[in-house]
C-alpha cells in the first residue's frame, strides 16, 4: 500500500487531540465552593493530576474516525501483484500531431484530431502514452501518462498554428522519450499531411531498435481543389507632384491541381479597402496583380493582400506595412575648380535609388559654410583640401553629433595640421601604380558596407584597378575595412562621437582608378553613404518564426522610446506581452500571423509601431512524400542500445494506480459514518450524565 | 396531668429542613426543645438553692421530692417549685459566623444548622431560667450580647439576622471574648472548626479557665464528611479564595482519612481539656444530637 500524498500522514498528530480532550472534559470549568481546601492541600500534589480516561468508545470512535480521514487526504492505493499482471505488453505510445496551418486544407484538421483521439481510445490500461503538437517546434504536454483522459483533452484543446511543418524536431523529442522510457515496446504515431516541406529536417533522428512508426495521412484523398496562396508583394514608388505615390503589385500562385476562374483579389490599406481584382489562375500557375497607385502620408501604413478564402485559408491572406519613402541628405563637397568633373560619377551613382532617395547638394570648398551642414546627414569631402577656420569647427562637431563624413584622397587632398581632427589616418604623397595598377587585397566582408559583395557572384570589389593611391597611417582608434594588395589601408573607419568618418585612399572617379566604371561601383557608394547616414531599410513584413528584436535602433526609432523603453507588445490574437527594456536585449518571437503592435508605455502619444507578419509561403506546397516511405526511413537509422524494465508494477504511475483504486472515497464515508456514530453515542452521553446530575 | 404533644417517641426527630420552613425562630426552638425536654427523664441543670423562684408543672421526670404537696392540695395538679439558684447559670453561645459556615451540599446549611442549635439551647436554657447571651465572631467579634435573663429575644431575633460573610479565624476573637465572660458560666462554642486542632484548642482554652463549662458543637455538612464528588472540577476555597482542581475519585479515601484523624484527635484534645465535644451532622435531625449529646453530658457530669 502506498500513499500519494504521504505529506498528510503527519496529521497523525491530530489524533492526540480526542485523547487530550478526553483527558481534560474531566475538568470542568464550572468552580464548586468547598469551606477548606485545608485537607485538600495535604495530599500531594500529584496523586489528583494524573487522569484517567473515561468513554473509552467514544474515544476511540472519535481517533479512528480522525485516521480514516487522514489517511483519505493522503490518497492510499494498492501495488498489488493482481493489477499488475498481464502489463507485459505495455506500449509507449507517442501520438505526433501535426498542426501546421497546412492541416487547415479542407477538413484536414478535424480529421486529424479524430485519429489522435481514436489512436488514444485504443490504448490499453497500461500504456503509456504521450502527445506531441508540432508545426516546426515540437510541444509536449504531459509525457508518458496513462490518463487518457488529459491525453485526449489535450488533442480536443489544440489548435492550428500558423507555421510550417518541420518534422525533425518532433522526431528528435519522440527520440528522446523512448530513450528514457523502459516500456518494452515503443510505438509511435505520426498524424500528418506529409508535406514534402518538412522532410528535409529528419535526418538527425536515430530511433531505438524495434519502434514502430505508424504514419496516419490525412488529406491523402481529397479531392483536386484549388489552392491560391499570396506569395507576397511588391512595391513601386513614385513622386509625383511632391507626395509619394506607391503601386503595390501582389504575387499569386495557385498551388492546387484545379483552375480558379475570376478569383476576387482586394487590396486594403489602414483597414480601407482600396481596390478589387478578378483574375484567373491555371493549375500550378502564377501571375501577379498591379493595384492602382496609393498616396502615402507621413505615417506608415497597414496593408491587406486578401484573396476569396479557399480550401487553405490562411495563406490567403498577406499583411505589410508601407512606410514613406526614406530620404537621405548628402552633402558633395568639392574643389573649387569650375571645370572638374570629379563629383560626376558619384553625384549620378547616387541620383539611382529610390530606397532610400539621396537628396544631393554640391558645392565646392570655398563656398562651404556651417549653414550647409543643416539638415544633412552625410557630408562628402571629394578630393579637396580639409574646411578651415569656422567651418572646420563645425564639420567638426557635426560629425560629433552623429553625422557622416566621406573624406575621399585625390591630386588636391590636404589636410593641414591646423584642420580638426577627423581623419582615420594620416595620407602622405600618392603611390604609382601605373603598369598593371594595384588590388583591394583585403576586404572586410563582415562590415556593413563590404556584406553585400560577401555571397559568391553579388559583386567582386577586388577587380578593381588601382592606378594611385594615398598612402594611409591609420590611427590608433581607427578600422582598416579594407587594404590594398600592398597593405596600405584602402577605406579606414573612425568613430568620433555619435559619428562615423570613412577615408577612402583613392577616388571616386575614374582618374586614379577604374572602379567607376566597375559594376559594383553604384551598390558600392550607396552602401557607403547608407552606412554614414545610420540607414536601416525598413521591413515590410516578417514570417512567422522570426524573431524581432525591441532593443534595435530601428523598433527604438519607429517607436519613438527611449534608450531604455518599456514596451506592450500587442499579437494579433489580443495577447498582450509586458517587454521591459534595460540594458540587455529583447526579443519577440512572432508566432501568429497578422498585426503585432507594439507600444511604447513611455511615450506620449502612444502611435504604435505596426509589424506586419505572414506565414511561410513553402507551407502552401501541399506536395506530400509517401507516408510509408518516410516511416521506412526514419525506423531504418537504429539507434543505441537501452534498458527495458521487466518490473510490470512500475509500468503504471502511483497517479494512475490511485486515480483507478480512488479508495480515498472509502475511507472518507468510513470516517463520515465513524463521526455520526461519534454524534449519537456523545449525546446519549450527555444526557446520561446530565441526569444523573 | 396532660402531657402535651409528642406521644410517638419517633416524632421527635423531626427533620430539621422541615422546621426550617418555619419562619419564627422562636416557634422552632419551642417546637424542638419541648419534644426534647419531655421525654427527658430528669433535668440535666438542676439548681439548688433555698429561693423560690416560681412553680413549674411536674413533668415526667421530675423529682418527686420537689412537688409542692399544698398547691396540689389546692389545685389537684402537680407542681414542681423553682429555686433561684437554677438561673444563676450564665449561658452563652458562641457563634462562628464565618464564610465557610454558609456552605451547604444539599438541605440547609451549617449555619442554618447552628443557628438553630444555638436557638433551641438558648430556649432551653432560658427555659431552665439561665441567663442567655450571644457572641457571633468571624476573624474578629461581629456582635456581642451579654448574658441576661431577659435575652432570649435579643439572642434569637440576632441569631436570625446573622450572616456568614468574612473568613474566620479562632485566636483572635475567642481571646477577645474572654473579656466577656469573667462570671462563671456555661459556654457553646458552634464552629465548623476548620483549624489545626492545636491552635484549636489553644484558641479554646483561655475559654475555660474562669471555671466556665465549655462545650463545643463541630457542625460539618455530610458532603465535609463523605466527599461524595465524582466529577473532575475545581473546588475553591470560600475563605482564602483559593481554587484547586480536584479529582474526587483520586482524593476521597485520603480525605475521609485526614477529616476523621482531625475530628478524633479534636475530641481526643478536648476531652483531656475537659471540653465536651460533639459532632453534629447537618443531614442529621437536630434534636437527634442535640438529645445525644445532652444525655452524654449529663452522665459525665455524674462522673465529674
Amino acid at each position: 500500500m502506498g500513499f500519494l500524498a504521504p505529506l498528510f500522514l503527519f496529521g497523525l498528530g491530530g489524533i492526540a487531540v480526542p485523547v487530550v480532550i478526553h483527558m481534560i472534559q474531566r475538568e470542568r470549568k464550572e468552580i464548586l465552593e468547598f469551606p477548606s481546601l485545608m485537607f485538600m492541600r495535604k495530599i500531594s500534589f500529584h496523586s489528583f493530576r494524573r487522569q484517567r480516561i473515561r468513554h473509552w468508545v467514544l474515544l476511540l470512535l472519535r481517533c479512528a474516525a480522525l485516521l480514516l480521514l487522514i489517511i483519505a487526504f493522503a490518497k492510499p492505493f494498492f501495488r498489488s501483484s493482481i493489477l499488475a499482471t498481464g502489463f507485459n505488453g505495455a506500449r509507449e505510445v507517442i501520438v505526433l500531431l501535426d498542426r501546421s496551418y497546412s492541416m487547415g486544407y479542407n477538413n484536414r484538421w478535424d480529421i486529424a484530431k479524430d485519429a489522435a483521439t481514436g489512436v488514444l481510445n485504443d490504448l490499453a490500461a497500461e500504456d503509456r502514452a504521450t502527445v506531441i503538437l508540432f508545426d516546426n517546434e515540437a510541444e509536449s504536454g504531459l509525457r508518458s501518462i496513462t490518463n487518457r483522459a488529459s491525453l485526449t483533452s489535450l488533442v480536443a484543446e489544440a489548435e492550428l498554428s500558423d507555421a510550417g511543418t518541420r518534422y525533425g524536431p518532433a522526431l528528435k523529442l519522440v527520440e528522446g522519450i523512448f530513450e528514457e522510457s523502459d516500456l518494452p515496446r515503443l510505438e509511435t504515431v505520426l498524424i500528418s499531411d506529409f508535406q514534402r516541406v518538412g522532410v528535409d529536417s529528419t535526418s538527425e533522428v536515430n530511433f531505438p531498435e524495434g519502434t514502430i512508426l505508424t504514419p496516419i495521412a490525412v488529406g491523402s484523398s481529397d479531392a483536386e481543389m484549388s489552392n491560391v496562396s499570396v506569395a507576397g508583394v511588391l512595391f513601386d514608388r513614385k513622386y509625383f507632384s511632391g507626395r509619394e505615390r506607391i503601386q503595390v503589385s501582389a504575387r499569386l500562385t495557385n498551388r492546387g491541381m484545379a483552375s480558379v476562374i475570376d478569383l476576387g483579389v482586394t487590396l486594403e490599406m489602414d483597414g480601407r479597402s482600396i481596390e478589387t481584382l478578378t483574375i484567373d489562375l491555371l493549375p500550378n500557375g502564377s501571375t501577379t496583380v498591379d493595384f492602382s497607385s496609393v498616396t502615402l502620408g507621413d505615417v506608415p501604413m497597414n496593408g491587406v493582400v486578401r484573396i476569396e478564402s479557399d480550401a487553405l485559408p490562411t495563406d490567403d491572406v498577406f499583411y505589410f506595412v508601407v512606410s514613406p519613402g526614406q530620404i537621405v541628405t548628402v552633402l558633395v563637397v568639392g574643389s573649387s575648380r569650375e571645370s572638374d568633373n570629379s563629383n560626376l560619377f558619384l553625384t549620378r551613382a547616387l541620383g539611382i535609388g529610390s530606397e532610400p532617395v539621396f537628396d544631393i547638394r554640391t558645392i565646392t570648398v570655398d563656398d562651404f559654410s556651417a549653414s550647409d551642414l543643416d539638415g544633412r546627414q552625410v557630408v562628402v569631402l571629394n578630393d579637396t583640401r580639409s574646411p578651415s577656420g569656422q567651418a572646420g569647427r563645425s564639420l567638426a562637431e557635426f560629425v560629433e553629433t552623429g553625422g557622416g563624413l566621406l573624406v575621399v584622397t585625390g591630386e588636391r587632398s590636404v589636410w593641414p595640421a591646423d584642420s580638426p581632427d577627423l581623419l582615420p589616418g594620416q595620407f602622405g604623397t600618392p603611390i604609382n601604380r601605373l603598369s598593371r595598377g594595384g588590388s583591394l587585397g583585403f576586404v572586410d566582408y563582415s562590415h556593413p558596407v563590404f556584406e553585400l559583395f560577401s555571397a559568391p557572384r553579388s559583386g567582386d570589389v577586388t577587380t578593381t584597378r588601382f592606378f594611385r593611391y594615398r598612402p594611409v597611417t591609420p590611427v590608433p582608434s581607427a578600422t582598416v575595412l579594407a587594404r590594398f594588395d600592398d597593405g596600405s589601408a584602402a577605406l579606414t573607419e573612425r568613430r568620433i562621437g555619435n559619428g562615423i568618418v570613412l577615408l577612402w585612399a583613392s577616388t571616386v572617379d575614374s582618374f586614379w582608378n577604374d572602379l567607376a566604371k566597375k559594376p559594383v561601383y553604384l551598390p558600392f557608394v550607396h552602401k557607403l553613404v547608407e552606412y554614414l547616414a545610420d540607414y536601416t531599410p525598413p521591413s515590410p513584413w516578417f514570417s512567422v518564426g522570426q524573431v524581432i528584436n525591441l532593443s534595435s535602433q530601428e523598433i527604438r526609432l519607429s517607436a519613438r522610446g527611449g534608450s531604455a523603453a518599456e514596451y506592450v507588445v500587442v499579437s494579433p490574437s489580443g495577447t498582450r506581452i509586458s517587454v521591459d527594456i534595460g540594458e540587455n536585449t529583447e526579443f519577440i518571437d512572432l508566432k501568429e500571423q497578422g498585426f503585432y503592435e507594439i507600444h511604447n508605455a513611455n511615450a506620449v502619444d502612444d502611435q504604435p509601431l505596426m509589424v506586419a507578419v505572414n506565414v511561410d509561403f513553402a507551407e502552401s506546397d501541399l506536395t506530400m512524400v509517401d507516408p510509408e516511405e518516410l516511416a521506412s526511413m526514419i525506423t531504418g537509422r537504429v539507434g543505441g542500445e537501452r534498458t527495458v524494465n521487466t518490473d510490470s508494477t512500475r509500468f503504471v504511475s502511483a497517479e494512475d494506480l490511485e486515480n483507478r483504486q480512488s479508495i480515498w472515497w472509502y475511507f472518507l464515508i468510513g470516517a463520515l459514518l465513524l463521526f455520526i456514530a461519534e454524534t449519537v453515542v456523545s449525546n446519549r452521553l450527555s444526557r446520561t450524565v446530565m441526569s444523573t446530575d | 396531668m396532660t402531657e402535651p404533644t409528642y406521644s410517638t417517641p419517633g416524632a421527635r426527630f423531626v427533620d430539621p429542613t422541615v422546621l426550617a420552613r418555619i419562619g419564627s425562630l422562636n416557634l422552632l426552638a419551642r417546637t424542638v426543645v419541648d419534644g426534647f425536654i419531655n421525654g427527658l427523664h430528669k433535668a440535666p441543670y438542676l439548681g439548688v438553692s433555698v429561693d423560690f423562684a416560681e412553680h413549674r408543672e411536674y413533668m415526667p421526670g421530675d423529682d418527686i421530692r420537689f412537688i409542692d404537696w399544698r398547691v396540689f392540695a389546692r389545685t389537684d395538679r402537680f407542681y414542681v417549685k423553682k429555686f433561684e439558684a437554677d438561673t444563676n447559670a450564665n449561658f452563652s453561645v458562641l457563634f462562628d459566623i464565618s464564610r465557610s459556615m454558609s456552605f451547604t451540599s444539599k438541605g440547609i446549611s451549617k449555619l442554618d444548622y447552628g443557628r438553630y442549635l444555638a436557638a433551641c439551647l438558648t430556649y432551653f436554657a432560658t427555659k431552665q431560667r439561665d441567663r442567655v447571651g450571644l457572641v457571633t465572631f468571624d476573624d474578629d467579634i461581629v456582635t456581642h450580647i451579654p448574658p441576661s435573663a431577659k435575652h432570649l429575644n435579643v439572642v434569637l431575633h440576632a441569631l436570625d439576622r446573622i450572616q456568614a460573610g468574612r473568613p474566620g479565624s479562632f485566636e483572635k476573637p475567642l481571646f477577645k471574648s474572654t473579656e466577656f465572660f469573667k462570671r462563671r458560666g456555661i459556654l457553646l462554642v458552634i464552629s465548623d472548626f476548620y483549624d489545626e486542632p492545636t491552635t484549636l484548642i489553644d484558641a479554646l482554652k483561655p475559654l475555660s479557665y474562669g471555671g466556665n463549662d465549655l462545650m463545643i458543637f463541630h457542625v460539618l455538612d455530610p458532603a465535609e464528611i463523605d466527599f461524595p464528588y465524582e466529577e473532575a472540577i475545581s473546588f475553591q476555597d470560600l475563605e482564602t479564595g483559593l481554587k484547586m482542581p480536584v479529582i474526587p475519585e483520586k482524593l476521597r479515601e485520603q480525605y475521609r482519612q485526614l477529616v476523621g484523624e482531625h475530628i478524633s484527635t479534636l475530641s481526643k484534645l478536648c476531652a483531656e481539656n475537659r471540653i465536651d465535644y460533639a459532632l453534629f451532622n447537618t443531614a442529621q435531625p437536630l434534636d437527634h444530637g442535640l438529645f445525644k449529646f445532652l444525655a452524654m453530658r449529663e452522665k459525665l457530669s455524674r462522673i465529674r
